[in-house]
């Protein structure tokens, strides 16, 4: 047998396995290690893979991850949710759907502390959605855009997904940090011109609401400064390189840890926020050297390079096949969470579109945005289920009405994305300058 | 595919003890007690990720503001990782917090679940016995030479040593839940105990909704509201 064609068996073994319900570490560390040892024999292949383990945990730059899934879990007992969303109440309340409108602001903004997009959704439907129903605002439009808002969270750094993207493409994770900034924003900006624009047309969907005097306003700033202090220690650190990842993530941590001591946060809440984080910690590191011993299979048997060049030969424009891989992304996410899609697929997938001369910092944030778009997009669509689980008034059925027109902005901003590459780029860039 | 984070699913709390035969309330308190051994693993390495916050903060604003870098701080971190890296995976594959798909094995039940239960608990133990060995030579080779950090010769060894030390844990987890999973098997009307419960999509948006709402005052619990959403 040539080594592709183990390759390929391999392969489809590790697909059999994972279907069949065997956890992703385990079915990647067996396929990996099967596969070297049928390639090189026990003891070269055993000793290669024994040591993987190890080696790949004990790398510094994998150090930044339960630094920022720390700030997540804490930065929910920090009150932010409330300041942030009084503060974008207050300045932007005055549009078309002005509390929808507030309510993306404040999701996006939250999202520069948290990277966990369901639990935004379901903090945000307890402290957004009870105002925009006293306001008369439509029921559907309310859940819809803490739904959608959630999902900023991946996408604005501090994120963990951003990160493993990094590692297994093994781009810096500082360009992936910078790089998703203008997306973000942009996605937020899609979001809050969609709602404008609804409820321009059809004011019944959601009135403004007026401004407070201006002293007002001013005061609704002070309660939000804990996030721009963690934008600007994470944003300035990958630009300027005054800190890695790791210390600007310690650092902000240590910003939202005070602010929620001071906000009350209790030490039994820190600790169930601490083995919360372990727990999330130890989840990932297992899927990144199990996935690893995999890969180092697949260097062996040249399976990525073969399927590159396939793709490059298939007689389609990148663009069309770039768009086949999306879709692809679209249906696997309706099965299978992020972080065990990107980590299963990207070793393969990533490697052809790089030969398609797409650029690997583009292609992770496009790829993560795409597994934000499954989390509002039946069947599952957790960040959908989670709001109306919190708010069992509205149906699941009418939080899915209300979130298609964001879904419809998800596609544009990704075309987008497609169109204007540089859009995603421009940021990272400036610090080879 | 999920990563259950809630309570252990069939945890003391919901285990009705007095109807268990005295083989299962064996199983049972073995797997209670193991579980609060894995609970203090766990912890430990909560501990060490809020070390590792703190000592990320003075490294960078000694730094920064004083020009006196942490001696040996990047060495320090790499050795030190493998704790929150390795030692909490034995209390994740507990709470079945380990990803995983459920497409297929979510449509099964009885016997047919239990025997691919099996399977992947079979699957798991070969592949950690083998990895936890060749860690063990790993560490074993760097201790002999007295391998160290290139900064700052800090050992290498305690940090290899945890591989080994927690794949062993996990292995003496992966025995619990395979006679959990024989039990069942063999009885597949039986209490579950001792294994990480099939994670419904309840259970993946109540762990989504402790975490979003940890810092307010009034709690969501879908999971004993007749069923979630409509």
């Amino acid at each position: 047998m040539d080594e592709l064609t183990v390759g390929i068996l391999v392969t489809v073994g590790l697909l059999f396995a994972v279907f069949l319900g065997v956890r992703v570490f385990v079915a990647a560390a067996i396929a990996g290690m099967v596969g070297l040892v049928a390639m090189i024999g026990w003891d070269a292949g055993a000793g290669i893979v024994g040591t993987i383990p190890h080696s790949k945990s004990a790398n510094y730059v994998l150090s930044v991850l339960p630094m920022f899934i720390l700030i997540g879990f804490i930065a929910f007992h920090a009150g932010l949710t409330h300041s942030l969303f009084n503060a974008a109440k207050a300045w932007v309340g005055w549009v078309p759907g002005g509390l929808a409108v507030a309510s993306v602001f404040a999701t996006a903004g939250f999202a520069a502390v948290s990277g966990a997009s369901t639990a935004t959704a379901a903090v945000f439907s307890r402290v957004a959605i009870p105002y925009m129903l006293e306001y008369k605002y439509d029921r559907r439009l309310a859940a819809g855009v803490v739904a959608a808002g959630g999902t900023l969270a991946s996408l604005i750094p501090p994120s963990a997904i951003l990160v493993i993207y990094a590692i297994i493409v093994e781009e810096s994770v500082g360009a992936l940090i910078l790089a998703a900034f203008i997306p973000g924003v942009i996605s937020a900006i899609i979001y809050a011109a969609l709602i404008i624009a609804q409820c321009w047309m059809k004011p019944e969907l959601g009135p403004s609401v007026p401004s407070p005097p201006l002293m007002e306003r001013i005061k609704t700033l002070p309660g939000t400064l804990p996030i721009v202090a963690v934008v600007v220690i994470i944003f300035s650190a990958m630009m300027m390189g005054w800190a890695t990842p790791t210390e600007a993530g310690s650092l902000g941590a240590s910003v939202i840890l005070a602010i929620a001591l001071v906000n009350g946060m209790k030490w039994a809440s820190l600790q169930e926020a601490l083995m919360e984080t372990a727990k999330l910690t130890a989840m990932i590191f297992s899927l990144i050297w199990g996935v690893l011993i995999f890969v180092r299979f697949l260097g062996f048997a040249g399976l990525p390079e073969a399927f590159a060049t396939w793709i490059v030969g298939l007689p389609f424009p990148p663009i069309v096949i770039m768009i086949f891989i999306l879709l692809g992304y679209a249906v696997l996410g309706m099965f299978m969470d992020a972080i065990g899609m990107l980590l299963l697929t990207l070793p393969v997938v990533y490697p052809a579109v790089v030969a398609l001369g797409y650029d690997p910092v583009w292609f992770g944030i496009i790829v993560v945005k795409m597994c934000e778009v499954c989390l509002i997009t039946p069947p599952v669509g957790l960040n959908c289920y989670v709001v109306s689980a919190v708010r069992p008034d509205i149906p699941l059925g009418d939080v899915f009405k209300g979130i298609f027109p964001f879904f419809l902005a998800d596609a544009a901003t990704i075309g987008l994305f497609l169109a204007f590459p540089g859009l995603i780029l421009w940021l990272p860039s400036l610090i080879g300058a | 595919m999920s990563a259950g984070t809630g309570q252990p699913p069939g945890a003391a709390s919901e285990v009705r003890v007095e109807d268990l035969s005295p083989g299962a309330a064996m199983l049972h308190r073995v797997d209670e007690r193991f579980f609060a051994f894995e609970k203090l693993l766990n912890y430990i390495s909560a501990l060490v990720i809020l070390g590792i916050m703190v000592i990320g903060t003075v490294q960078v604003i000694g730094r920064v503001a004083f020009r006196q870098p942490i001696y040996g701080y990047s060495d320090m971190i790499e050795q030190i990782m493998t704790v929150f890296a390795f030692l909490a995976i034995a209390y994740t594959q507990r709470l079945g917090g380990h990803v995983r798909m459920e497409l297929i094995l979510g449509r099964m039940s009885g016997r047919v679940l239990y025997f691919f239960e099996v399977i992947g608990t079979l699957c798991a133990i070969g592949i950690i016995v083998i990895l936890a060995y060749y860690g063990y030579t790993h560490f074993l080779r760097a201790f002999e030479f007295g391998d160290t950090t290139i900064d700052v010769n800090m050992p290498i060894w305690p940090s290899k040593l945890m591989v080994p030390l927690a794949f062993s844990v996990l292995i003496v987890r992966l025995f619990i839940q395979l006679v959990g999973f024989l039990r069942l098997f063999m009885h597949p009307n039986e209490q579950m105990i001792g294994v990480p419960r099939m994670e419904t999509v309840d259970d993946m948006a109540q762990a989504e909704i402790d975490a979003g709402l940890a810092g307010e005052a009034e709690k969501v619990d879908i999971v004993n509201r007749s069923g979630g959403p409509a």
